[in-house]
């Protein structure tokens, strides 16, 4: 029997909030609520990272929450994936170039999934998770190898780019 | 006698199974009850399956140990239940299982696992004393303390001889089974989980078979104030399973104190006045 098709049928999601406005968190609340009710789908909102397949983060990336979000990144068991809600996780959106705003969630930790809007409609984040899920199932071993990064970060515009800086994979 | 042995051992075997399915209508049925569409029935096998696919992770080797031996001692007492031990020892293998659960959460250095950890001893003092007043008093209808002989032809049936007992177990089985208005020991908002946080892949599997496995020992003990009355057991099982849904749906949770506080003074007193009434 394969196991790698159950990923796809009980995916666990834990749901973070990186300095978000809480427009998007209440959008995916609205998800577990009856209207749409992601539970259908055997989605549950569990709440602790080391038995989570889906990190669902909101908000762009503040110097408080950076260490935090790797820190639940590198909790959850692999396989796992990464969905960003809304303008602020993908982007920074109109956070981006403010003081204390380090930008997009993929400055920090690799992101599978953008779901855009301001806030993200619940519509479209069951769509982004659906995305997520047939990711999930295509994760193999080698993806979750870690890399190593080759070259110092690039600051342009007052962000840090780490996108290109990613090294061979030892 | 011989087909008698043959399903006890399959019921042992397949409790799992059936506590998995329990699971699954249960969140069906509470998913209905909120006008919800729910899960599908075999959802906790898919969740099963795909735990086992994931990177298993320990804090250390004891806690994982405490996990597993949480899981095999609750089915041993689950096995001793179904096989009409002695009820006494029931009751103490199930408080082990417990026990085991409370030192792996204290074993890691999570204050949550600590918390919950902490809960559970309490909701273990809560529920104990009225469990072993049930049983001598089935002891005093029945003049043993084996499970079997309540389903002698000869013994009348549990439930009609001592009703406040059922009502004692009533009042006590959403704390054995982490439900509201009682589940400060898993507080999934509130504490994450308790005991079982820090559990992950195959480990996690463990506690969540022994989830399954707590349903089908609670709905035993509830089956046998039936005794050899199948119909009727089956009613009471049934009519128990709603009446636990539909209070996990409709209370919130009350903090440790309280439920401690109406453990002691609800649910002790019924039971011990039902002692007293099967004494005289």
């Amino acid at each position: 029997m394969e196991l790698r098709k159950f990923r796809k049928k009980s995916p666990w999601i834990l749901h973070y909030n990186a300095g978000s406005c809480n427009g998007c968190d209440i959008e995916i609340l609205a998800c577990l609520a009856p209207k749409y009710d992601i539970e259908r789908f055997g989605m549950i909102n569990t709440g602790n990272p080391k038995q989570s397949d889906i990190l669902l983060i909101t908000g762009p990336v503040t110097k408080r929450s950076r260490e935090r979000i790797v820190e639940l990144y590198a909790q959850m068991p692999e396989p796992k994936v990464v969905v960003c809600c809304g303008s602020c996780a993908s982007t920074g959106g109109v956070f981006r170039g403010m003081y204390n705003i380090e930008g997009g969630v993929d400055q920090y930790i690799p992101v599978d999934v953008y779901v855009a809007g301001c806030a993200c409609r619940p519509e479209q984040i069951i769509d982004g998770v659906v995305v997520a899920l047939g990711i999930l199932e295509e994760k193999n071993k080698e993806i979750e190898k870690s890399i190593k990064l080759a070259k110092a970060p690039v600051i342009e515009e007052s962000q840090v780019n780490r996108r290109e800086i990613a090294g061979t994979i030892f | 006698m011989m087909s008698n042995l043959l399903i006890c051992i399959s019921l042992v075997i397949l409790a799992p199974i059936i506590g998995g399915l329990v699971y699954g209508i249960e969140r069906k049925v509470k998913a209905r009850m909120q006008r919800r569409i729910g899960p599908p029935i075999m959802q906790p096998f898919y969740d099963f399956m795909k735990l086992a696919d994931k990177r298993a992770m320990i804090v250390h080797s004891a806690h994982a140990f405490f996990g597993i031996m949480h899981f095999v001692s609750l089915w041993f007492a689950l096995g001793v239940l179904i096989f009409g031990g002695d009820l006494i020892l029931v009751i103490f293998l199930h408080l082990m299982s417990t026990a085991l659960l409370i030192l792996g959460g204290f074993s890691t250095r999570s204050i949550f696992s600590h918390l919950g950890a902490n809960r559970s001893a309490i909701s273990a003092l809560a529920y104990e004393p009225v469990l072993i007043l049930i049983a001598v008093s089935i002891y005093m209808v029945t003049g043993s303390f084996d499970i079997s002989s309540i389903f002698d032809a000869n013994v009348p049936v549990l439930l009609y001889k001592m009703p406040l007992a059922f009502v004692a177990l009533l009042l006590i089985l959403p704390i054995k089974l982490k439900k509201s208005p009682f589940d400060v020991a898993e507080a999934h908002q509130e504490i994450t989980g308790g005991a079982e946080i820090e559990y992950s892949g195959i480990f996690f599997e463990f506690l969540y078979t022994a989830k399954w496995l707590d349903y089908v020992f609670c709905y035993a003990l509830v089956f046998i104030f039936a005794g050899n009355n199948l119909i009727l057991g089956a009613g009471l099982v049934i009519g128990t399973f709603l009446y636990i849904n539909a209070l996990d749906n409709s209370t919130a949770r009350v903090n440790y104190r309280q439920m401690l506080r109406f453990a002691l003074a609800v649910a002790l007193p019924i039971a011990f006045i039902n002692l007293l009434i099967t004494i005289f």
